[in-house]
């Protein structure tokens, strides 16, 4: 992309776009790099495939459950039964549900969520960092205090009162999360945008002529991407965290095959010694978390240099 | 300067006094990093003697620093690889020699602070910001000195009872959470308050000694509290305590204002003086250490090129190195007016090529010295320097370099007729 | 002094955020359903509903209906708990006070071991001991304390039996009068020591486990500070005075290893705060997180937006009480050269 608008044929200005998407290519690259060579990292970027590949190949590994697959099956006559048994691998609840069809399954919810919260909240987080970032002024004072106040709130809390308010379903889970965690995206795309507009190289732009929205595709984006890209991948471990939290607590749907439900489900049994039903949902809420958050901050030393590599 | 020593001319006499306090044989220290070994320090000797100054000058990454710790087994090891070679040292009041690198950490705890101290370049980033002048320099006393601490304090060395050991635990700060409670209680408060008084009259007693106007003043300040003199006149007092053997002292002056520089040199050189300490200067401010130093030894790429008395070195100059180096100080330059810049850059020591590490840069390097490192060879009295030009291979067809004396030299000097290279280090 | 200015302004901020909060939880309470659902104690009979809509002039625009809600509020007014059939205010102390228990004997954990095992691993770097930590210390952050607090359950008290669940033995505290709700404390009031014993004994399961994820981020904190603050020239000097490893480790490193650690202690707080709902609830703690979690299930909104309400103003207060300790703090030595 080379072509600068303008008459002028300003040799300023075609190399000022080249840098920045050479720029952007060696920094992926370096990326990659210091992802591969880490261990941690790399251990995370395993756990991560893995589950998301749990989650896609569900309907291969276990039958998906009729008519709603996204429930968890219940055979009535085999109800408590410990995990090795050829039919249940992990076992079953006290009310017959599979728990290996939980876990396999669960992780497809997960990622729906994750996805479905993540992509919402990123979304509204640019777009509405970036106006305040450009627009500053009054905008701006408005937007921001609006962040500070949503970030007052602890985040379970505040996700906890949402989902409770607005009735008990997943469905108001992903809208409770997307409601908490989009404010991190506005804070980190304002500051970008305002480090940005104070560079010198924007300002050359706009002599050439540029509009704002070339500004902000060539020269915040690209540099922007980078951070929101982190926080994202935090997130996408996170959200699940949180919301597995909120199922445990009781605001899904009871029966659905996703991790949290199944923990609570699997707590009366614990009393009597039957601890599988919710150690393994548990744990995969665990790995899920775990190996974005290995992941995240793998890429995070990267781009975060003056931070302290804990190596 | 110091009495220097009265050294004979003719080489081969014995030497009379003063005896060596130091003497490193043959220190290699090398660097494991992930691009190879850095042979940081190669084959380094020179002694110590008692009472004197020694410089050890060079460009940064020469290795002077890397040698003076050493000494104190500060340099860092998981990078360095263990050592080789010794750092023999002998007490100034006679009893045995030591070998510096043998030395376990209790020993080495023992000798540290007490009989060889050091003060560092930076005192505002070598005093801890979080501590008073009186707990860092008290810490000296109680871990070297507490017997006068204890004495200072009325307490007998047979005083028995659980208040009494309680208080010997504290002088030698040994004391945990729970005994520092219990000595705060008011059965014990008494004597804790007498033990401080006597660390206090101590440390009154140092900081005096480094012309610090009113010591009681100072002892509650924190470091950032102090002027840039004061810091370092703390440092100085922290060092000379316990009226070490040998002080080494890195670029002491490096941070300090230059009206300041020249009284804590002074201020360096009376202490040194009055307890015929032995100070190894550690600089790479020549003209400094020509004013402080009785002899020099300059260093590059971690050997020393040439070590010999202080105005001799500065008026005859033998190693290419160190005439390049008096030739690019503004003050000594020859009337001429031209300032000569060395060309070249320090070579990177990871392993290193073989032959004289200067000769790249050199401008009279000839084969022979591509081809293998020269020693340290005596060519004055006193005076020796590493240069095939003055200590040629025998026996090779390789010919060697020559280095003629600059024009303004006072003697017009010629190298010294060749030798057998003498594998014996000469200081 | 622009970190004064800026403080100064954090706290003048401070009441207009805490108007903000109560702006998004008096728009929760309009949300899900009901305005009067706040208010109702029991099955109201039509003229005591109209008597309710009244008083907090529930018919007008919303912004006065937030008005009367707020200043409602503001003189104890938080409506009528129905999990606990009484009005909120009267029920939040006792269960405040069990939360604070739990907490404090949380934090107190967090901060020892955390500070502990940073220092032990900062000291030994990329030795076993720092690798063990680090472990420790990623997992904490990802660690789903639901699931944690489970798996010790079964462990310590299912299968080894070594601690008991709920607060007190009841049996041990009927005698014991509560003067400050705060069962420990209330025992060494008491002069008996049996009852603090019983209470320290059933605090430590529940303390440990609400603990971990605080530990870890401490412990991960006070580590790499450590070994910052191992690099620095004072370690040497104080090393070359011949001051024994463990004392320059104590006396010099970790003194100023703490300072940025005091800003993760602040940061945990509020991990804590969030991890007593789940943690009541799984060691059966009669506090508010589990009263809060009741709440949720029975939609008792009182109940629900009074919790949001206190912890925001708390979590407010407390972080900026902690960037004032670290200001302090960093004065010294920031001021130096």
């Amino acid at each position: 992309m080379t072509s600068v608008v303008g008459a002028a044929d300003a040799l300023d200005g075609s190399t000022l776009y080249d840098s920045a998407a050479r720029v952007r290519v060696r920094r992926t690259m370096e990326l990659a790099r210091s992802i591969l060579s880490n261990p941690t990292t790399m251990a995370g970027l395993i756990l991560v495939l893995a589950l998301l590949a749990m989650a896609l190949l569900a309907p291969i590994i276990t039958e998906p459950n009729t008519p709603d697959p996204a429930q968890m099956p219940r055979d009535w006559g085999a109800i408590a039964v410990p995990p090795g048994s050829p039919d249940h691998l992990l076992g079953t609840t006290n009310t017959g549900g599979d728990v290996f069809y939980g876990v396999v399954w669960g992780s497809r919810t997960s990622l729906r969520l994750s996805i479905l919260v993540v992509s919402i909240t990123v979304t509204v987080g640019v777009i509405v960092g970036s106006v305040a970032g450009f627009l500053g002024g009054r905008v701006d004072e408005i937007l921001m205090r609006i962040v500070d106040v949503f970030l007052s709130i602890p985040e379970l809390i505040f996700a906890l009162a949402i989902a409770a308010v607005l009735g008990p379903a997943f469905r108001n889970i992903i809208l409770a999360l997307a409601v908490v965690f989009w404010v991190k995206y506005a804070r980190i795309m304002r500051g970008q945008v305002i480090t940005v507009k104070r560079n010198d190289y924007v300002d050359a732009a706009r002599v050439i002529g540029d509009t704002r929205l070339r500004i902000f595709a060539k020269d915040v984006l690209p540099n922007a991407i980078t951070p929101v890209v982190v926080q994202a991948t935090m997130d996408m471990g996170n959200i699940v965290l949180v919301g597995a939290t909120l199922s445990f607590i009781g605001l899904a749907e009871a029966g659905l095959a996703e991790w949290g439900v199944l923990v609570a489900e699997g707590q009366a049994g614990i009393s009597s010694g039957r601890w599988w039903a919710s150690t393994f949902p548990g744990l995969m809420v665990f790995l899920w978390a775990l190996g974005f958050n290995l992941v995240g901050d793998g890429m995070r030393d990267v781009l975060d240099p003056r931070t302290e590599k804990s190596r | 300067m110091t009495a220097s020593s009265s050294v004979d001319v003719a080489a081969g006499e014995p030497r009379t006094d003063p005896k060596p306090v130091v003497a490193v044989n043959n220190l290699r220290v090398h660097f494991q990093v992930k691009a190879g070994v850095v042979e940081a320090v190669d084959g380094v000797n020179f002694e110590l003697l008692e009472g004197e100054t020694l410089g050890l000058v060079g460009e940064t990454g020469c290795g002077k620093s890397v040698t003076a710790r050493s000494f104190l087994g500060l340099v860092p090891s998981p990078p360095a690889l263990p050592p080789q070679g010794t750092i023999d040292y002998r007490h100034r009041n006679g009893g045995g020699v030591v070998d510096l690198l043998t030395l376990d950490s209790e020993a080495m705890g023992d000798i540290r602070g007490n009989h060889i101290a050091m003060i560092f370049q930076d005192p505002g980033k070598a005093l801890n910001p979080a501590l008073t002048v009186r707990d860092q320099l008290g810490e000296v006393f109680l871990i070297h000195r507490s017997a006068d601490v204890l004495e200072g304090a009325g307490f007998g060395a047979d005083d028995t009872g659980l208040g009494a050991s309680l208080i010997r635990r504290a002088a030698r700060l040994k004391s945990g959470i729970i005994e520092r409670l219990l000595l705060a209680l008011p059965p014990l408060r008494n004597r804790r308050n007498r033990l401080r008084a006597s660390a206090d009259r101590l440390i009154m007693e140092a900081l005096a000694d480094t012309q610090i106007p009113n010591p009681a003043n100072i002892l509650d300040r924190y470091p950032h509290e102090l002027s840039g003199g004061m810091k370092q006149r703390v440092m100085i007092a922290q060092a000379l305590a316990c009226n070490p053997d040998v002080l080494i002292a890195d670029e002491p002056t490096t941070a300090l204002d230059v009206t300041v520089q020249a009284r804590i040199i002074e201020l360096i050189s009376q202490l040194q003086r009055r307890h015929n300490t032995s100070v190894l200067y550690i600089s790479h401010d020549l003209s400094l250490v020509r004013r402080v130093c009785d002899r020099i030894a300059v260093m590059y790429a971690g050997r020393i090129v040439e070590i010999g008395p202080a105005d001799q070195l500065f008026a005859r100059p033998k190693h290419p190195y160190t005439r390049g180096l008096l030739a690019a100080i503004p003050s000594l330059a020859s009337r001429a007016g031209e300032l000569e810049a060395i060309e070249g850059t320090v070579p990177e020591l990871i392993d290193p090529e073989p032959g004289c590490r200067f000769a790249d840069r050199c401008r009279h390097s000839t084969e022979m010295c591509l081809s293998a490192e020269p020693n340290l060879v005596d060519v004055d009295v006193g005076h020796a320097v590493s240069c095939f030009a003055y200590a040629p291979i025998t026996g090779s067809d390789q010919t060697p370099p020559t280095v003629a004396d600059p024009a303004p030299a006072a003697a017009s000097p010629s190298p010294a007729p060749a030798r057998a290279t003498d594998d014996r280090t000469a200081s | 002094m622009q970190i004064r200015q800026y403080l100064i302004r954090r706290l003048l901020i401070l009441p207009f955020l805490v108007i903000g909060v109560s702006i998004v939880v008096f728009a929760l309470t309009r949300i899900g359903g009901s305005p009067v659902a706040i208010y109702l104690s029991h099955e109201m009979t039509p003229e005591e509903v109209t008597a309710i809509e009244e008083r907090y002039h529930l018919d007008e625009p919303v912004p006065v209906q937030y008005f009367y809600w707020a200043s409602g509020v503001l003189q104890g007014d938080l409506g009528w708990s129905g999990v606990s059939a009484a009005p909120v205010t009267s029920v939040f102390p006792s269960k405040l006070a069990a939360t604070i228990e739990l907490a404090f004997a949380a934090a107190a954990v967090a901060i020892s071991l955390g500070i502990a095992l940073g220092t032990y691993a900062g000291a030994r770097r990329n030795r076993l001991p720092d690798h063990l930590t680090r472990i420790v210390a990623i997992s904490g952050a990802a660690m789903p304390l639901f699931w944690f607090a489970i798996v010790m359950l079964i462990v310590f008290w299912v299968n080894l039996g070594w601690f008991p669940i709920g607060r007190s033995d009841p049996d041990i505290f009927a005698s014991i009068s509560h003067p400050t709700n705060l069962y420990t404390v209330d025992a060494v009031l008491a002069g008996n020591l049996r009852a603090f014993g019983d209470a320290i004994w059933h605090l430590i399961l529940p303390a440990v486990t609400l603990g971990y994820g605080a530990t870890a981020i401490i412990a991960r904190m006070m580590r790499s500070s450590l070994v910052e603050q191992l690099q620095e020239d004072y370690v040497d000097a104080a090393r070359a005075k011949g001051l024994p490893e463990r004392l320059v480790l104590r006396r010099h490193a970790r003194r100023n290893a703490l300072m940025p650690t005091v800003t993760v202690i602040g940061l945990s707080f509020g991990f804590l705060l969030q991890g007593t709902v789940v943690a009541e609830i799984i060691f059966r703690w009669p506090g508010l997180g589990r009263w809060m979690a009741d709440s949720v299930l029975r939609g008792d909104q009182a109940t629900i937006m009074a919790y949001v309400l206190f912890t925001s103003v708390l979590f407010l207060v407390v972080n900026l009480a902690v960037d004032v300790l670290y200001a302090y703090l960093d004065r010294r030595v920031i001021l130096g050269d």
